[in-house]
């Protein structure tokens, strides 16, 4: 049973990258969060929310309320990229 | 008010060979001056060392000084939010960048930057000549200036995202192509700007930290 067996390695810290469903998960949850939270994208946004309004595809109210929400998202996607994902502290001391 | 013993600098020019005051148009209504430094001045005011976030109206404030500044001279921009703890220190950047600077001076010198972005409309964000239109933008509006700098295209509409480094006397020669390719595409969303300091065309970076750094 390889679900059994690696979360049984896991308990005994041990993993095999690769090889680990959890592992696996890992990697696409990561993948998931840079792609949520990549600063990038969310800069990309504001500078597309800004080009909207001064086109008057938007109102100022519209570009005002986007770019709180953008400003906002953006300070999460910073603070998540200063924090490394994959690295976790196990409080039981083994890794 | 206080004595802030920090410096704020917005941008450098060429010295004007003695201090020269802006008004009070700085950071908490301080005034922006000049300070020597050989051939050139910093423009500055005096202000708190501390972290300046990409706030709006502090980053609209960075802007009209520098565009104050740059109505009656030639500019090298610095990013927002260089503060140094001293006039000293200050100093020892402008000893360690002189080269640098001395070098871009030469190239924007009497020099301004305008930007031109092209946006698909709405309606037709998925139009297929639109390769052959940047095409056509690029190489006759590369011919009337002296350097082009191909900016991010943040947006899926966004077809075109260029800078381009213009003689001061050739702006309305410039302006005249961007009117005119634009009438041979009505449809196309056209933001033309400037004349800005130019950003893009200036990358010094002295005593470069993760924000701003010297640039």
């Amino acid at each position: 049973m390889f679900i059994i067996d690696d979360i049984l390695l896991r308990q005994l810290g041990i993993t095999i990258p690769g090889l680990s469903l959890v592992w696996t998960l890992e990697q696409i949850r990561d993948f998931a969060y840079k792609e949520l939270y990549n600063p990038e994208k969310v800069k990309n946004k504001i500078k597309e929310n800004r080009l909207l309004f001064e086109f008057g595809e938007l109102t100022s109210g519209e570009y005002e309320n986007n770019n709180a929400k953008l400003l906002q998202e953006l300070k999460l996607a910073q603070r998540g990229t200063e924090m490394n994902l994959s690295v976790r502290t196990d409080i039981l001391g083994a890794r | 008010m206080k004595e802030e013993s920090g410096r704020y600098v917005y941008c450098i020019m060429k010295s004007p060979g003695e201090k020269k005051s802006f008004g009070n148009i700085g950071f908490g209504g301080q005034e922006v001056y000049t300070l020597e430094y050989r051939d050139f001045a910093p423009v500055m005011s005096n202000a708190a060392l501390k972290k300046y976030e990409a706030i709006d109206e502090e980053v609209e404030l960075h802007r009209k000084v520098v565009e104050q500044v740059m109505k009656e001279h030639s500019v090298l921009p610095v990013a927002y939010g260089m503060a140094f703890k001293n006039k000293k220190l200050l100093l020892i950047a402008m000893s360690v960048g002189y080269k640098a600077m001395k070098k871009a001076m030469n190239e924007v010198d009497n020099r301004v930057e305008l930007g031109v972005k092209l946006f698909l409309p709405k309606e037709n964000a998925t139009w297929d000549g639109k390769e052959e239109c940047k095409s056509v933008f690029l190489e006759a509006l590369k011919k009337k200036a002296v350097q082009s700098k191909e900016l991010k295209l943040f947006s899926e509409r966004l077809i075109l995202n260029t800078s381009f480094l213009i003689d001061r006397d050739k702006i309305n020669d410039f302006s005249s192509e961007v009117e005119q390719l634009g009438n041979k595409y009505p449809d196309l969303k056209i933001q033309y700007s400037g004349p800005w300091p130019p950003y893009n065309f200036v990358d010094i970076q002295i005593l470069s930290r993760k924000r701003g750094g010297f640039r």
